[in-house]
């Protein structure tokens, strides 16, 4: 190991891509650190892939710098980058045999077969599947192939590594323990991941921080409590999570809350992204289901119980309140719990703090 | 020019320089000197007159008309009625063969695809294939054994009394039209079965259970579905039947010519290679001209059909 | 099995018969002894037209001219081919949908057409720039050819192409591959199969062509221009063996492809180690596409061996005593025809010196008029009688 730690960050100064008339990118400006592991998150067609093909260099931007280690990448190959690519579909070459794969980039740079194979060796070990170097990629399960794909791409020492999608071919179970798998090789080999995903819950379980990208925007940029808990975008509110609406009103801010006049009454709640409103300003309240708490009345609202649909550690609760329909996750009591009848009347309410106030903006529905 | 310039960017970016300049000097190359170049010079040719070498390039060299002329006139002036005769004939015997090919064609070509399965559908594949693999002449031959005056057909025919003495089917052309319906089978039967392949069964099924007759799930269901195979399994059939020379000159009737066969006869008997050029040309502009005029029917037709 | 199969299964079965009936009459011809190609009357069971067909000096120059034709236009085509497909592949579908027709235009374009428009071309340039070196058959027939025997070539690699994960390559780049090796050690790889098959079918192409190559090939010819003349110009059952020899390859190479096929469906889903023929080593061996081929060509091996020691001397001469005698019958009944002629007349009339020439000879039809040299045969006569349409012979 070298003494001083690679610089292995990556700096998107002012990105803008388009193509013809259409802007995939839209003024993106972030910095990755080194080390992070680091997820671009939004619905398909949002621009995270168009974003990682820029990194990994084939494409480039039409307006701004890419900056891998603090060196300006603009004319850089794929080939030359020090980054490697995790595709959706893997890639790996059928016609190969696994080790062979894993080896392709030292042998494209002229590295001797024997040397060539005991790193390939070594790198399966790593990703605990030793002796399958002779095998082809045809004759392994889809979890053996997404970590031959890693071993290959590290193959390659990158400072970055980019994984696009990789999981999404995988069943349920699968993709859940290679979540934790990937966390590990990551924190192993301490490279710095990029990964893009449309599924929160990989973004938010591996990921150190998550950009929330909608429309080629970045909406929001943080760790993964934050965006959850502190949404600075109406997007980022009704994408990352279950979340309940309501239009209003600003009646007035003081500091950190504002009251909000909506149709079923006024609430005080916390104002998102620390920002200034005016009365008779238009805005939207969100409240997260497991937060609306029956039978509170202070910050409540009357609701008529409409449906229910039992999903055995939670019950998710629908109730009518006026034009709205809001949801309620309620977790199983069980039979010590009680809940209440169908057609009933019951009282809603929740803290100030866990409602948000963000300004009207395009919602993940109607992406 | 511009949108070239950029595939040639995208082939060098993808495949690199040595990969993008062998696409790009290869293509030009057939394009221009094998596809192009000899169908001017052809063309040129056409229009000159039949010189000894030594008068080329001297003042009696020029561009006439001539070969032309002489097509579809005599030299007396009156109609040449004989060559442009041979070509009509061509034509409509190259129509006969095509839709010769196309009937018996798209029964097989619909049950490869929906009826036949597993080593049936193997076999049949293997089947059509086959006869293809062997010689063309050889297939003409074939025909020329079967029809000839001492034939199995006319020998059988004799045996079993349809008919007494030995009928001359090669002077009848049918020997000639069967060989030529032979020859392209293939080149109809996997259009179509292409096309009709894309059909889901489900529909024939379910229009079957609708009390539909066999007959109408073809017209109504599988036929429009064909259609576009069809119509480019009759282009390749028609333009090669056109454009046949070994067929005919191997089963063709001895008063009954091929218009290749008049063509061949200017270049290799008589030497005038202008004339014979012309005639080429006559036949590639009627060929295309006639292929295309017969797509744009075929595609209204389709249209009413499709309703 | 309702009425639709059986009508179904009727007409394949009519449809097959056209399809496979005059190639197997034909290859039936090729062991008749009769001189003109026909299964009636069967004469005697022979297999000297196969050493009659090695013996033809001609067939064989054309088929050596065809073997250094095929490997000059597969060395071309091939590429150019591989060359239009990828074009294709890079280009805006507008663009690309008017290369793909001037591509294919080829295959459509008579064949004389393609082959006059060569010979004019070349003409011409070797004229123009004395380059006479240009003006020879092998040259002209290899550029007439490869016009449209490219289109084949990329019609197959157009088909692979499609399955081609075009990630793949840009994996490669991404691990450091510069793009040519990208190209060399994965789009290469994956086109190989693709290559060979292009490479057999521009071959077959090449050496089946016949109305370009007819103008193109000039004073030389190749085999199929050879054959197509010999058949021109009277048939013999030579050519029945040529197809037996043609045909028995095709079946080879066949049955060998389809066991090969097989093996490896079988493999690849998963049935090799549930199958009980592959279960069992015996046939799992025997069904080896190399042992089929093996086994296959032992089989013919052997018959060929048989058939070039069966001796059909003895029963053609049969024949041709039985012959003679029938002939003999005829000449005395004419005899005595010409006899009581004279005798009614009391003129003398000529007699017929030669019984072949003046009864026999014109009766046939497309008899070839002088016997082509005959190996092992025992009769000088046989051409002769070759003539002899079936009526005369039956009664």
């Amino acid at each position: 190991m070298p003494d001083t730690i690679p610089d292995r960050s990556v700096l998107l100064d002012h990105v803008t891509i388009r193509f013809g008339t259409y802007t995939a990118v839209d003024n993106a400006n972030l910095k990755i650190n080194s080390g992070e592991f680091f997820s671009f998150l939004g619905p398909s067609g949002c621009g995270k892939t168009t974003m990682l093909r820029c990194i990994s260099g084939f494409s480039e931007p039409t307006e701004g710098r890419v900056l891998i280690g603090g060196k300006d990448m603009a004319g850089v190959g794929p080939n030359k980058r020090p980054t490697a690519l995790i595709f959706q579909h893997l890639a790996l070459f059928p016609l190969m045999t696994v080790a062979e794969n894993i080896a392709f980039p030292l042998e494209v740079r002229g590295v001797s077969k024997k040397e060539r194979r005991k790193k390939a060796d070594e790198l399966l070990e790593m990703i605990a599947l030793p002796g399958i170097g002779d095998k082809k990629p045809g004759e392994l399960s889809g979890g053996q192939k997404q970590r031959v794909a890693i071993a290959r791409a590290l193959a390659v020492e990158p400072d970055i590594l980019l994984l696009d999608e990789p999981l999404s071919a995988l069943d349920l179970k699968l993709r859940q323990h290679m979540r934790t798998e990937l966390r590990a090789i990551q924190k192993q080999v301490g490279v710095t991941f990029i990964y893009i995903t449309h599924d929160q819950g990989e973004a938010l379980t591996m990921s150190d921080r998550v950009a929330v990208m909608s429309r080629g925007v970045i909406e929001q940029v943080g760790e993964p409590d934050r965006i959850y808990n502190r949404p600075r975008s109406a997007f980022v509110a009704s994408f990352v999570g279950e979340n309940n609406a309501l239009q209003g009103v600003i009646k007035g801010q003081s500091g950190e809350t504002a009251a909000l006049e909506t149709p079923m009454g006024t609430f005080e709640a916390r104002v998102g992204g620390g920002r200034k409103y005016k009365a008779g300003d238009e805005a939207l309240l969100f409240v997260r289901p497991e937060q609306l708490i029956p039978g509170a009345t202070e910050n409540a609202f009357q609701a008529t119980l409409a449906r229910q649909e039992f999903e055995g550690a939670t019950n998710h609760v629908f109730a009518k309140a006026g034009e709205n329909e809001l949801r309620i996750s309620m977790v199983n009591a069980g039979l010590a719990g009680s809940l209440p009848g169908q057609g009933e009347s019951l009282s809603l309410g929740f803290a100030p703090m866990n409602g948000t106030i963000l300004p009207v903006g395009h919602m993940a529905s109607e992406t | 020019m511009k949108q070239l310039k950029l595939a040639y960017d995208a082939l060098l970016a993808k495949h690199g320089m040595g990969a993008a300049l062998f696409v790009a000097i290869s293509v030009t190359l057939w394009v221009v000197v094998f596809i192009t170049l000899p169908q001017l010079s052809m063309l040129d040719y056409s229009f000159r007159f039949n010189l000894p070498v030594d008068q080329l390039g001297t003042d009696a060299d020029h561009y006439t008309l001539e070969q032309y002329r002489s097509f579809f006139f005599n030299n007396d002036g009156s109609v040449n009625r004989l060559d442009i005769l041979i070509l009509v004939r061509t034509l409509i015997a190259a129509l006969i063969v095509t839709g010769i090919d196309v009937i018996i064609c798209y029964p097989i070509a619909y049950i490869l695809a929906h009826g036949a399965k597993g080593v049936a559908a193997r076999l049949m594949v293997i089947g059509l294939i086959i006869p293809y693999w062997i010689n063309e002449i050889l297939r003409a031959f074939a025909f020329r054994v079967l029809f000839g005056s001492t034939g199995v057909v006319n020998t059988w025919g004799m045996q079993l009394g349809l008919w007494d003495a030995p009928v001359d089917f090669i002077r009848a052309d049918v020997a000639l039209y069967c060989g030529l319906a032979y020859a392209y089978i293939l080149l109809m039967i996997f259009p179509i079965y292409n096309a009709v392949e894309a059909l889901d069964h489900t529909q024939v099924e379910a229009a079957r259970d609708m009390g539909a007759p066999l007959w109408r799930v073809h017209w109504r269901v599988v036929l429009p579905m064909a259609k576009p195979g069809i119509a480019s399994g009759a282009t390749m059939v028609f333009m090669l039947t056109a454009g046949a020379l070994a067929a005919p000159q191997i089963l063709g009737g001895p008063s009954s010519l091929w218009f290749t066969q008049v063509i061949y006869q200017w270049f290799n008997e008589s030497s005038n290679w202008p004339r014979g050029s012309a005639y080429a040309v006559v036949l590639l502009v009627t060929c295309i001209s006639f292929v295309l005029l017969m797509m744009r029917v075929f595609k209204v037709s389709v249209g009413e059909i499709g309703k | 099995m309702n009425r639709n199969t059986i009508f179904g299964g009727a007409y394949a079965l009519a449809f097959f018969s056209f399809l496979f009936g005059p190639l197997i009459i034909m290859a039936l011809t090729a062991f008749n002894s009769s001189r003109f190609p026909r299964v009636a009357p069967w004469e005697c069971f022979t297999t000297n037209w196969f050493g009659e067909l090695f013996g033809n000096a001609r067939l064989m120059e054309g088929l050596m001219n065809s073997v250094i034709i095929g490997l000059g236009v597969v060395a071309l085509a091939v590429p150019i081919g591989l060359a239009g497909a990828l074009a294709l592949s890079e280009l805006p579908s507008k663009l690309r949908s008017t290369l793909y027709t001037v591509l294919i235009l080829p295959i459509l374009i008579p064949g004389v057409v393609l082959g006059i428009s060569t010979i004019v071309l070349w003409g011409q340039i070797s004229r123009g720039i004395g380059a006479g070196f240009l003006y020879n058959g092998y040259f002209l027939t290899i550029v007439g050819q490869i016009t449209f025997v490219s289109a084949y070539a990329m019609l197959v690699f157009i088909a692979r192409l499609q399955r081609f994960d075009a990630t793949q390559t840009e994996a490669a780049l991404d691990l450091g591959a510069t793009p040519g090796q990208a190209f060399r050690k994965i789009l290469l790889p994956f086109m190989a199969p693709a290559i060979g098959s292009a490479a057999f079918i521009t071959l077959l192409a090449s050496f089946e062509n016949y109305n370009t190559t007819v103008f193109t090939v000039l004073s030389e010819s190749t085999f199929t221009t050879a054959l197509a003349s010999k058949v021109r110009h009277g048939t013999d059952p030579s050519l029945s063996a040529l197809a037996v020899i043609i045909i028995t390859l095709t079946l080879i190479g066949a049955l060998t492809n389809e066991a090969f096929q097989r093996r490896k469906e079988a493999e690849a889903g998963g049935r090799a180690s549930r199958s009980p023929l592959y279960a069992n080593p015996i046939t799992r061996a025997l069904t080896h596409p190399g042992v089929v081929f093996a086994i296959l060509v032992a089989v013919i091996g052997g018959i060929t061996y048989a058939g070039s020691q069966y001796d059909s001397s003895q029963c053609e001469a049969a024949i041709l005593q039985e012959k003679l005698d029938r002939q003999e019958a005829l000449r005395a009944e004419q005899r005595a025809r010409i006899e009581a002629q004279e005798a009614e007349q009391g003129v003398t009339v000529p007699k017929p010196d030669s019984a072949f020439g003046g009864a026999f000879g014109g009766v046939g039809t497309s008899a070839p008029a002088a016997p082509a040299p005959k190996v092992e045969n025992n009769s000088a006569f046989g051409g002769a009688f070759g003539g002899i349409a079936p009526p005369q012979t039956e009664e």
